[in-house]
């Protein structure tokens, strides 16, 4: 008989290239599984983490409140800038100074609040075909799924021009700090270099729509701070929430998206000759491969969840992928159906920190594959590709996607 | 509101708890961390509406009873 194993090593190449198949073996042998490499628990079943990401009473997202409690004053010391900027991500904010931040911005992130974009998107889409049909072979990630986001959220926040090459790579150097890295000596310092430039960077544009005020989402957030519902802190952190978390995970959830078409060239047909599918194919591209796999949360009291006994201070590792993929939940989950309904998943968690760029999200990636399918055959895999994936336990990450890119032939 | 009615698709709420802050009079955090409908007439028919606008999932559907119109969500949003 073949032992299972349970590896604790959530940086493993293995896990990283494959970790639905990790999750996978984990829940199958323990839904929440105790993992003593990273001193945490690590939840894999479907019913646990809705439980859990339901209900913020218990379980806590205060993230740097936690972490200085495990850090020496030094260490704390040394990843100040993060701690200026992350303790004011409503992201990592308990009830009540979450929920007036989430209120404020919803209003500017509902679905039909987000529809306002969807032509501007569409013109981004198509443009970036007509390039990526005129070369033929192309870097997926790069050439296709990187244009959008990006554009959208600068035209979001009111600033189209900024520079987003620069932009990219200090989110990758702050991403560093997520990653769980903890075979990079430098990670801390490397994201405070990308903190610090981020600041640096967005600092002057919110003195200049202080004086200058438009309709983006930074006078709105200016508005609210004049009228005394949040801080000078918070539009700040806000403005970097926005800009680092608005374009990497839809990026990401594009060529993860096409990825899975490449492995199910029989649903991209279906879906050719069904487009009126749309929604619900990209909702079951994010429960199938969804661009973020997992979040933390810190047990605030003793907790039943499950059969297990959580204790006051543990943390855990919500695995939204694991969730995804139970079968408890969802028929034959390891299948791209994109006709499946309901689809209740997890990609964007559930409780009060769900996506607040959730529809947005949506909506690019709705635009991406209209504008793919409309155009373009199933892309090919360039023959000896090796698929890579970024060393993180957060991010679902290609670092590369070559593909052919061949024209519909109608 | 005689003709109105409001329901929470359970298959589509995740729980986000947005009806809930924005209408507390109307809707209330069921034993699953979903939402539910505690009092149909604890606001006005405007603020409903907009309340349903505010749910991520569309979850939430008003209608007219008596004409079977579907003031929300437009069919464009239902996913
Ligand atoms: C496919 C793309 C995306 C995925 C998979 C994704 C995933 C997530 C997840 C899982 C969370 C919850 C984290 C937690 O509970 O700990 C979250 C929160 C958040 N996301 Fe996204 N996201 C995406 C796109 C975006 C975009 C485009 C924006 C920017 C507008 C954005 C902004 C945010 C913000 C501000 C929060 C915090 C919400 C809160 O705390 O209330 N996300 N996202
Ligand atoms: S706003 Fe929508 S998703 Fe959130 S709790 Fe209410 S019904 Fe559920």
């Amino acid at each position: 008989m073949e032992t299972i194993s349970l590896n604790d090593d959530l940086m493993a190449p293995n896990v990283i290239s494959d970790p639905h198949g990790y999750y996978r073996t984990l829940r199958e042998a323990e839904p929440i599984h105790w993992n003593a490499r990273w001193g945490g628990w690590v939840l894999t079943g479907y019913n646990e983490v809705v439980e859990v990401l339901r209900d913020s009473l218990n379980f806590s997202s205060d993230r740097m409140g936690f972490l200085a409690q495990e850090l020496t004053q030094e260490e704390q010391e040394s990843i100040a800038p993060i701690f200026k900027i992350l303790s004011y991500w409503m992201v990592f904010r308990d009830p009540p100074e979450h929920t007036a931040l989430r209120m404020l911005l919803n209003k500017h992130f509902t679905p039909i609040a987000i529809e306002r974009y969807r032509p501007m998107v569409r013109k981004i889409v198509q443009k970036t075909l007509d390039k990526v049909l005129a070369k033929g072979k192309i870097d997926f990630v790069k050439d296709f799924a990187y244009e959008v986001p990006m554009t959208v959220i600068l035209e979001l926040i009111g600033a189209p021009d900024l520079d987003t090459e620069k932009i990219k790579e200090w989110s990758e150097k702050l991403g560093v700090f997520f990653f769980i890295k903890a075979d990079e000596p430098r990670r801390r310092e490397i994201a405070c270099e990308g903190i610090n430039a981020l600041v640096d960077y967005i600092t002057p544009l919110i003195e200049q729509k202080r004086e200058r005020p438009g309709i983006d989402l930074i006078s709105l957030l200016l508005s609210a701070e004049e009228a005394g519902s949040i801080t000078a802190n918070d539009v700040l952190a806000t403005c970097v929430l926005l800009v680092f978390g608005g374009h990497e995970t839809t990026m990401n959830l594009i060529a993860n998206g096409t990825m899975a078409f490449i492995n199910h060239p029989d649903q991209w047909d279906k879906f050719q000759q069904k487009p009126e599918l749309l929604k619900k194919a990209v909702e079951e591209l994010l429960r199938y491969d969804g661009s973020v796999k997992s979040t933390v949360r810190w047990a605030k009291e003793d907790t039943q969840v499950g059969n297990t006994l959580i204790k006051k201070g543990d943390r855990l590792l919500v695995s939204l992928s694991g969730a995804n993929r139970d079968p408890h939940q969802f028929t034959d989950p390891n299948g791209l159906d994109i006709e499946r309904n309901p689809n209740l998943h997890v990609a964007f968690a559930h409780g009060i920190h769900v996506c607040l760029g959730a529809s947005l999200a949506r909506m690019e990636v709705e635009e991406a594959f209209a504008g793919l399918i409309s155009r373009i055959q199933c892309p090919e895999l360039v023959e000896g590709a090796q698929l890579e994936y970024y060393p993180s336990v957060v991010h679902r990450a290609i670092k590369e996607l070559p593909v052919y890119i061949k024209p519909l032939i109608k | 509101m005689e003709n109105i009615k409001v329901s929470v698709d359970l298959n589509k709420c995740v729980g986000s708890q947005l009806c809930i802050m924005f209408s507390p009079t109307v809707f209330e955090r069921d034993g699953n961390g979903q939402s539910k409908i505690v009092n149909r007439n604890g606001a006005n028919l405007a603020e409903i509406l907009s309340t349903a606008e505010q749910c991520p999932q569309c979850a939430i559907k008003v209608e007219n009873t008596q004409t079977g119109e579907v003031l929300f969500p437009p069919p464009e949003l239902a996913f």
